[in-house]
């Protein structure tokens, strides 16, 4: 058995050092754009997860929300509990918001969209929203009948959605706000985006602006605490802590909210699966084909191989062994490209795309998995036309029939 | 030269009728000679032994029975071979009986297309006749499935081909003992039985080098290099000079004949030219898939 296995090597690695070098290179250079190939869109998806990520807990969640539990529409004494979780040592700042729909009016046209009323003081604390204003300024305490829309409600800027916007509303101008049924006009102070369209389609307006219009002056409610938490906290040792500080509230990590995005990844994950699919089917016509065309240049090498008693598992297995080689080292220099050539680079120079700049993300368990299903069509594509060759009659193999 | 040689074949030749039981009682004798002779490998690898009836068929080769010291190595039984080339089939061997004893060099002659090849592939295990049987050594192939004879071929038969059919990618010494290797014989070994009969064949200064970096003629000792490191009981070659110029065709020849005087090696070679076949003992002609 084992002196099988030393003659299958010895023929498969005098192959490769003495064979025809171009088919090597050649083969090798494939398999490691298959391997790339195979990496590549879970690593951008992987990315793009991040980004959105990132971009929610930014400038919509924060890391932890605590929200009115189920019976309840608010949450009471908003500042008194704003106080208490505060006294964590890892959280950053609170921010206490009031959130409903609502409808905006300029000129002839109409949005719905997410307002939330917020007191600005503490909202910096929590959100990068103010460095998000590109026209104009972010809301200030003292501020009233003042407003500052998501690009997605007022339009241009760059709106994803420019048709379902207002079409162009610019700073100064005056929009008119409908929510629960009261309508009042307010002065836009600022336009921002975070490039995430679905915070981007919303508008902020002071806390006190909100209770007014919702009936509710003065009575320190919220619908929301956003938490931001330091830099590395884990969302659920922060839940815990809140806990135990007897927050009875509601507690949900952002994870919990990243629900639209698992819909995204999903569904972009079944894109994945397929092009994973096509990407494995590819290699292993390519392994085939030039194991295929590597083997039949060899036909008579394995018909005098047969002839001086060389066993056909041992020949068959010298070309599965070259493949597998080829395959690994394919592997190799496909991980080697990705972990310290692509990602890099676009870690230091990230991609632009609408969600912002986004960088590769390469997972080792999921390039493990690639590189294993890559490795099994190398030996299946090998197998099968070294097992169909080695199979045939030695004579016509030498003869060359 | 080539005369003399088969003319000294000839003095010896006697011919006598078989006495079967006096003729068994001598292959006894023999095999424990050869078992001296040869290396322990051989006799490891000796099939299992089985007696043969031979019946009553007509022996025509008989009639150059060599002397009293032979025993047969390579009995061929009516041996049909037919190829289909569509809806045609050639009748390439049509009931050859042929016998081949131990340490005799033996010349297949005859026409383009007489069946010379087809013999040889028979006897040599690397075809399956229609019908017949070859045994050798007492073994019996004619009913081993293709693994044992692949098996058989590796431990007791070498080859010689016509065009040399080395493997590319070795070098000489890797090419004369891939065999050995896969025998499983260590690395000690097989390095070193490939340097000793490469330096037998005269290449000895040539370990390392590539066929494609050889002329014809290393290429062809090589070839037989490999096909003697084993120690095969019978040496086959298809037309060994067949691409090599007379001085080169001699100097393999003289080869074969070294191997043959001086280690008893059993060689059966195809050839067109006389003055080839005058190297051997005797000259098995073929006709149209018959003996002559
Ligand atoms: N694989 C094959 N398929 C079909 N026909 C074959 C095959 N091998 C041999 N033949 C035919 O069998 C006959 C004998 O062929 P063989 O090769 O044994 O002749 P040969 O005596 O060796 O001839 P040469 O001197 O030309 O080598 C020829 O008619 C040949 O065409
Ligand atoms: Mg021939």
């Amino acid at each position: 058995m084992l002196e099988k296995a030393k003659v299958s090597f010895f023929l498969a690695s005098r192959s490769i050092v003495r064979g025809n070098r171009g088919i090597t290179i050649f083969t090798v250079f494939v398999l490691t754009l298959i391997f790339v190939q195979l990496v590549l869109f879970s690593s951008m998806l992987a990315g793009v997860t991040l980004k959105f990520n990132e971009l929610m807990v930014d400038f919509q969640t924060g890391n932890v929300v605590v929200e009115p539990t189920e019976e309840e529409r608010y949450i009471e004494s908003a500042s008194a509990l704003q106080k208490k979780i505060e006294s964590l040592p890892q959280v950053v700042g609170t921010s206490a918001r009031l959130k409903t729909t609502g409808n905006f009016r300029y000129k002839e046209k109409e949005m719905g969209g997410t307002v939330y009323g917020i007191d600005p003081a503490d909202e910096i604390f929590v959100t990068g929203l103010e460095d998000a204003v590109i026209s104009g300024e972010f809301l200030s305490r003292p501020d009233r009948g003042e407003i500052i829309l998501g690009r997605e409600v007022s339009g241009s800027f760059g709106a994803l959605m420019e048709s379902r916007s207002l079409g162009g509303v610019e700073v100064g101008d005056t929009v008119e706000l409908t929510v629960s049924g009261k309508t009042r006009e307010f002065r836009v102070k600022g336009i921002y985006t975070t490039r995430y369209f679905m915070a981007d389609a919303s508008a902020y307006l002071s806390r006190a602006d909100m209770e007014e219009m919702l009936g509710i002056e003065n009575r320190d409610f919220a619908q929301e605490i956003a938490v931001k938490t330091t830099a590395g906290t884990d969302e659920y040792e922060t839940r815990n802590a809140l806990l135990s500080l007897g927050v009875r509230e509601n507690i949900r990590t952002w994870h919990e909210f990243a629900g639209i995005l698992r819909l995204i990844e999903n569904t972009l994950g079944l894109v994945r699966n397929i092009m994973n699919a096509i990407g494995l089917l590819i290699a292993f016509v390519i392994i085939f084909v030039v194991i295929y065309v590597n083997i039949v240049n060899k036909k008579r090498q394995i018909g005098v191989q047969k002839a001086i008693g060389i066993e056909q598992n041992v020949i068959v297995a010298s070309f599965v062994l070259q493949a597998m080689l080829y395959a690994g080292t394919g592997i190799i220099l496909g991980y080697a490209f990705m972990r310290f050539g692509l990602v890099p680079y676009t870690e230091s120079n990230p991609v632009e795309i609408p969600l912002g700049a986004m960088s590769l993300r390469l997972d080792d368990a999921e390039a493990i998995n690639r590189a294993f299903l890559l490795f099994l069509a190398s030996i299946i594509g090998s197998v099968i036309p070294a097992y169909k060759l080695a199979q045939k009659d030695l004579l016509d193999l030498i003869w060359g029939k | 030269m080539g005369n003399e040689v088969r003319n000294k074949v000839k003095e010896e030749v006697k011919t006598e009728h078989e006495d079967k039981v006096k003729k068994e009682a001598k292959d006894e004798m023999k095999n424990e000679m050869k078992g001296e002779m040869k290396n322990e490998i051989k006799n490891e690898m000796k099939g299992e032994p089985e007696k043969k009836e031979n019946g009553n068929k007509t022996e025509i080769e008989m009639k150059t029975t060599p002397g009293e010291n032979s025993d047969i190595i390579i009995e061929g039984i009516d041996i049909v071979r037919t190829f289909k080339m569509g809806e045609v089939q050639v009748r390439a061997l049509r009931g050859v009986n042929v016998k081949i004893r131990r340490g005799e060099f033996v010349a297949i002659m005859g026409p383009s297309g007489s069946g010379k090849t087809t013999l040889l592939n028979q006897l040599g295990l690397l075809d399956t006749p229609n019908s017949g049987r070859v045994i050798i050594d007492e073994t019996d192939t004619s009913r081993m499935p293709d693994r044992e004879k692949g098996k058989f071929r590796l431990h007791n038969l070498g080859y010689v081909f016509q065009d040399y059919a080395l493997l590319p990618e070795l070098d000489a010494s890797e090419n004369v003992y891939i065999s050995l290797m896969m025998q499983g014989k260590t690395k000690e070994e097989y390095e070193s039985a490939a340097a000793e009969i490469l330096t037998a064949v005269g290449l000895g200064d040539r370990l390392h080098q590539l066929p494609s970096k050889m002329s014809g003629g290393q290429q062809q000792r090589v070839s037989i290099a490999r096909a003697l490191a084993h120690n095969p009981r019978v040496l086959f070659a298809d037309e060994p000079c067949a691409n090599l110029d007379s001085q080169t065709s001699k100097e393999v020849l003289d080869l074969f004949k070294k191997f043959n005087k001086e280690m008893g090696q059993t060689i059966v070679m195809v050839t067109h030219e006389d003055w080839h076949a005058a190297y051997a003992d005797r000259v098995i002609r073929l006709k149209d898939g018959i003996l002559e």
